[in-house]
C-alpha cells in the first residue's frame, strides 16, 4: 500500500486461523468458548477417571497422595470454572444475540476481549504442570489457612489465583454484555416477557456473576496478598480469619452453582416446548421462578458452613429449603408441557427427559443436607459429592448435551448422527447411575470426601469399585459424543433453518446464520414467533382465509 | 428420526423410572445406628426427610413416567398440533403452595433438632478440650489431669462415659480439621484461633471410629481416632489407671501437649 491511499483492511478468507483469532462475531466466539470449555473438560474427566481409579480399593495403587490433591483441586476448578462457566458463555454467545433477534452483541470487541482473557485465565491455572512443586492442591474451594504459604508453598497455586481471577473478570465483563445486549438490542416487539426463556435465564445468570464475581476476586485478590506481600487476611496467628474466607468464596460459590444451573434449566424450557408441539406451560410462572431462584442463590451461602459453628443455622436452613419451591414449579412446568403434547424423542429431548429424570433425585438430596443437622452428618462426606454430581453431572451435563444435539444444525448446518447419540444417552445415564449412587450410600455411611485412601475394615471397598466401574461408561458416553461430532463435521451442511419445527429467533435464519445473523425477521407477537410464522404459513397454503386465528 | 420409532423408547423410560425407584430407597435410611441421644435426633429426622423424598420423587417420576408413556408419538402418520395449552392458574398455585407448606414442615423438625443439637448442659460431666494438627489429635480433660494424644494411624483413643452430656471443646493448631464420629452423626470444625463447643450424650458403650472431616493436607486421610465410651465407673477407673501412669492398656501416647510435629 502506497501512503496516502485509503487502506483497505484486507479480510482474511473464511475458514482461516486468523478469522477465528480476530473475530468479534458472537458465533464465531461462541464456539470457540465451547472448544475450549471442552479441551478443559477432557483435562478434568481425565483426572476424575485417574482419581476413581485410585479409590477403586483401599491401599494406594494409582499415584501418590500430593498428585491425588492435586488431582482434585484441578478437577474442581476446571469443572466449575473452565468448563462449567465457559459452556454457559459458549451457549450465551450463541444464542442471545440470534434469540432476541440482534446482529451482534452489543460490545463485539468487549465479547472477544471476555474470550481471550479466560482462555490466558485458564492456561495459567493449568501451568501448574509445568512448575516443579505441581499445580495447586488446596482443594477448589482453598480454604484458609491451608491456602497460606505456610501449608501451600507451591508456585502452583500461586498461578490457580492469578488464572481464576482473570476468568473471573472475563465473566464480569460477558456478563456485562449479556444484560446490556438484552436491553438494548431485542427487535422490534420482542418485550420482555415475549423473549425465550433460555435467554431470560441468561439475564438472571449475568446479573448474578454480576454480584457474585467480585467476592471471589477480592477474595483471590486478598489470598494474593496473604502470599505474596505479607498480607494477613485469612492468618488465624496474625489476627486475620480464616473463617471470612469461607464466606467471600461462597458468597461467590454458591450463586456459581445457580450460574451453572439456570442456563440448563433454560434449555430445558427451549427443548421440552419443541419436542412437545406445545408451549412451555406457564411461561411467566417459569420467568418468576428464574428471578426467584435468583434472589434466593444469593441467601444461602453459608449453608456450606453449617459445621463451622459460627453461622445462623436456621436462617441459612430456611432460604435454602424455599429454593426448592421455584425449582420444583420449574420441574412441574416442564412435566406439565410434555402431558398432551406429542412427544418425540430425538437424541436432545431424551437428554431433556433424562434431565428431569435425574435432576430431581439431586434436587431432593439438596432439599436433605440443607437441614443443619442432617447436614452435620452428611458435611464433607461422599453424600455431598453425590449431591453435587447428580446437580451438576446429573442435571447441568444433560441440559447443557440436550442444548448441543439441539442447537448443533443451527451451528454447523449439520445434525449429530441419532445412533451414537442414543448409545450417548444410555451410557452416559446409566453410568451416572452407577457412579454417583453409591456415593450417597457411601456418604450416608460416613466416608469423607477428599481421602486418597479407605481402611478396608470400613467396608466401603465394593461401593468405590461400582463408581469407578461407572465413571468408565461415563467415559466411553463423551467418546461416543466426541466421534459423533467428528464424523458429522466430516458431511455436508445439509440442515434447513428450522430443522425441528422451532419456536423462538433462531429457527427463523439459516443454519449456520449468515455474519450478521438475519436477512429479516419474522413479526413478534408472542413468545413464540417462528411457530407463529410457519401456523400462519400453513394456514395461506392451505387456502384463503377465512377469519380471523 | 432413526431407532425412536416402534415399542421401544417407552419401556426405555419405564425401566428408567424403576431403576430409579430401587435406587431411591437404597439412598434413604442407611444412616449407621446413632451412638448419642442428639444422633437419635438427627437420625429420626433424617428418616422423616427420606420419607418426604421418596413421596415427592415418586410423584414426579410417576408424572413423567405417564407423560412419556401418553404422549408419546407412536407412528409418523399421528401428527397434527395438540391443544395449545398455555398454563393453568389454579394447577400453578397448588404447585407452588404444597411444596411451601412441605418445606415449611421440614424446617419446623429442623428447628426442633437444633435446639436439641446446640443445646448445652449446666454441669457436664466430663469436659474434654480436642486439638486438631496436621497430623493427629489431642485429647485433654483439664480438671482430670489427664492428656492421651496420637499422631497418623491408628491414631489416639479418647475414652467417655455413657449416659451423661459429655462437653469436647476443639480448637486447631494449624489448619482447619473437623471432628467427625460417624457413629454420632454429627461433626464439627476444628478451627485455629477460635473454639468450638459441643456437648453430646453417649447412650451406648461400644468403641466408634473417629476421622478428621475437613481436607487439610497430605496427611488428610490418615489422622483417625477412636471414641471408647464406657460406663461412668469404668470411666473412674480409667482416669485413675492414665493418672497412676497410662496402664489402662490404651494406645495413648503419654505427655501429648510435647508431641514432636512431624507424620507419622
Amino acid at each position: 500500500m502506497t501512503t496516502g491511499a485509503i487502506t483497505v483492511r484486507p479480510v482474511p478468507p473464511a475458514g482461516s486461523a486468523l478469522v477465528w483469532l480476530t473475530t468479534t462475531d458472537h458465533k464465531r466466539i461462541g464456539i470457540m468458548y465451547a472448544v475450549a470449555a471442552f479441551a478443559f473438560f477432557m483435562v478434568g474427566g481425565v483426572l476424575a477417571l485417574l482419581m476413581r481409579a485410585e479409590l477403586a480399593q483401599p491401599g494406594l495403587q494409582v499415584m501418590s497422595v500430593e498428585s491425588y490433591d492435586q488431582s482434585f483441586t484441578m478437577h474442581g476448578t476446571i469443572m466449575m470454572l473452565l468448563f462449567g462457566t465457559p459452556m454457559v458463555a459458549a451457549f450465551a454467545n450463541y444464542l442471545v444475540p440470534l434469540q432476541v433477534g440482534a446482529a451482534d452483541m452489543v460490545f463485539p470487541r468487549l465479547n472477544a476481549l471476555s474470550f481471550w482473557l479466560f482462555l490466558s485465565g485458564g492456561i495459567i491455572v493449568l501451568s501448574g504442570y509445568l512448575t516443579q512443586s505441581g499445580p495447586a492442591d488446596v482443594g477448589w474451594t482453598g480454604y484458609a489457612p491451608l491456602n497460606e504459604p505456610t501449608f501451600s508453598s507451591s508456585t502452583g497455586t500461586d498461578l490457580w489465583i492469578v488464572g481464576l481471577a482473570l476468568t473471573g473478570i472475563a465473566s464480569i465483563m460477558g456478563a456485562v454484555n449479556f444484560v446490556a445486549t438484552i436491553f438494548t438490542r431485542r427487535a422490534p416487539g420482542m418485550s420482555m416477557f415475549r423473549m425465550p426463556m433460555f435467554t431470560w435465564t441468561i439475564l438472571v445468570t449475568s446479573l448474578l456473576i454480576l454480584f457474585a464475581f467480585p467476592a471471589i476476586t477480592a477474595a483471590l485478590a486478598m489470598l494474593l496478598l496473604d502470599r505474596r506481600f505479607g498480607a494477613s487476611f485469612f492468618v488465624p496467628t496474625e489476627g486475620g480469619d480464616p473463617i471470612l474466607w469461607q464466606h467471600l468464596f461462597w458468597f461467590f460459590g454458591h450463586p456459581e452453582v445457580y450460574i451453572l444451573a439456570l442456563p440448563f434449566f433454560g434449555i430445558l424450557s427451549e427443548v421440552i416446548p419443541v419436542f412437545s408441539r406445545k408451549p412451555l406451560f406457564g411461561y411467566r410462572a417459569m420467568v418468576l421462578a428464574t428471578i426467584l431462584i435468583g434472589f434466593l442463590s444469593m441467601s444461602v451461602w453459608a449453608h456450606h458452613m453449617f459445621t463451622t459453628g459460627v453461622i445462623s443455622l436456621p436462617f441459612f436452613s430456611i432460604t435454602s429449603f424455599l429454593i426448592a419451591v421455584p425449582t420444583g414449579i420449574k420441574i412441574f412446568n416442564w412435566i406439565a408441557t410434555m402431558i398432551g403434547g406429542r412427544l418425540t424423542f430425538p437424541t436432545a429431548m431424551l437428554f431433556a427427559t433424562g434431565f428431569i429424570y435425574l435432576f430431581t433425585l439431586g434436587g431432593i438430596t439438596g432439599v436433605i443436607v440443607a437441614s443443619a443437622p442432617l447436614d452435620f452428618h452428611l458435611q464433607d462426606t461422599y453424600f455431598v459429592v453425590a449431591h453435587m454430581h447428580n446437580v451438576l453431572v446429573g442435571g447441568s451435563l444433560m441440559g447443557m448435551f440436550a442444548g448441543l444435539y439441539f442447537w448443533f444444525p443451527k451451528m454447523t448446518g449439520r445434525r449429530l448422527g441419532e445412533r451414537l447419540g442414543k448409545t450417548h444417552f444410555w451410557l452416559w445415564t446409566i453410568g451416572f447411575v452407577a457412579t454417583f449412587i453409591p456415593q450417597y450410600e457411601l456418604g450416608a455411611d460416613g466416608m469423607p470426601r477428599r481421602y486418597v485412601d479407605y481402611s478396608p475394615d470400613l467396608g466401603w471397598g465394593t461401593l468405590n469399585l461400582v463408581s469407578t466401574m461407572g465413571s468408565l461408561l461415563l467415559g466411553l458416553g463423551f467418546l461416543a459424543f466426541l466421534v459423533n461430532v467428528g464424523l458429522t463435521l466430516r458431511r455436508a451442511p445439509d440442515q434447513p433453518a428450522d430443522p425441528w419445527g422451532g419456536n423462538s429467533l433462531e429457527w427463523w435464519t439459516t443454519s449456520p446464520p449468515p455474519e450478521h445473523d438475519f436477512e429479516s425477521l419474522p413479526p413478534i407477537r408472542s413468545t413464540r414467533p417462528v411457530y407463529d410464522a410457519r401456523i400462519a404459513a400453513e394456514q395461506a397454503r392451505a387456502g384463503p382465509v377465512t377469519g380471523e386465528s | 428420526m432413526s431407532g425412536a420409532t416402534g415399542g421401544g423408547p417407552g419401556r426405555d423410560p419405564g425401566r428408567l423410572a424403576l431403576l430409579s425407584v430401587v435406587v431411591a430407597l437404597l439412598v434413604g435410611g442407611c444412616l449407621p445406628a446413632a451412638a448419642t441421644a442428639e444422633g437419635r435426633q438427627i437420625g429420626g429426622l433424617y428418616d422423616v426427610f427420606v420419607v418426604i423424598a421418596a413421596g415427592v420423587f415418586l410423584l414426579v417420576y410417576a408424572l413423567a413416567t405417564f407423560a412419556i408413556i401418553r404422549y408419546r408419538v407412536l407412528r409418523r402418520r399421528d401428527r397434527g398440533e395438540p391443544r395449545q395449552v398455555e398454563g393453568n392458574e389454579l394447577i400453578e398455585a397448588i404447585w407452588t403452595a404444597v411444596p411451601l407448606l412441605v418445606v415449611g414442615g421440614l424446617f419446623v423438625g429442623t428447628l426442633a433438632v437444633l435446639s436439641r443439637t446446640e443445646a448445652r448442659a449446666a454441669t457436664p460431666a466430663a469436659e474434654i478440650h480436642v486439638r486438631g494438627f496436621r497430623w493427629g489429635w489431642s485429647f485433654d480433660y483439664p480438671t482430670e489431669g489427664v492428656a492421651v494424644s496420637g499422631l497418623g494411624i491408628p491414631g489416639p483413643e479418647v475414652v467417655v462415659p455413657t449416659g451423661q452430656p459429655i462437653r469436647f471443646v476443639i480448637s486447631s493448631d494449624d489448619v482447619i480439621h473437623s471432628f467427625y464420629v460417624p457413629r454420632f452423626l454429627f461433626k464439627r470444625d476444628v478451627i485455629p484461633g477460635r473454639e468450638n463447643v459441643f456437648d453430646v450424650t453417649v447412650e451406648e458403650a461400644g468403641t466408634y471410629h473417629g476421622q478428621c472431616a475437613e481436607f487439610c493436607g497430605v496427611g488428610h486421610s490418615a489422622m483417625p481416632f477412636t471414641v471408647r465410651a464406657v460406663s461412668p465407673e469404668d470411666y473412674t477407673a480409667w482416669l485413675a489407671s492414665e493418672r497412676a501412669g497410662g496402664a489402662s492398656g490404651s494406645e495413648a501416647f503419654p505427655g501429648a501437649t510435647s508431641l514432636p510435629a512431624g507424620s507419622p
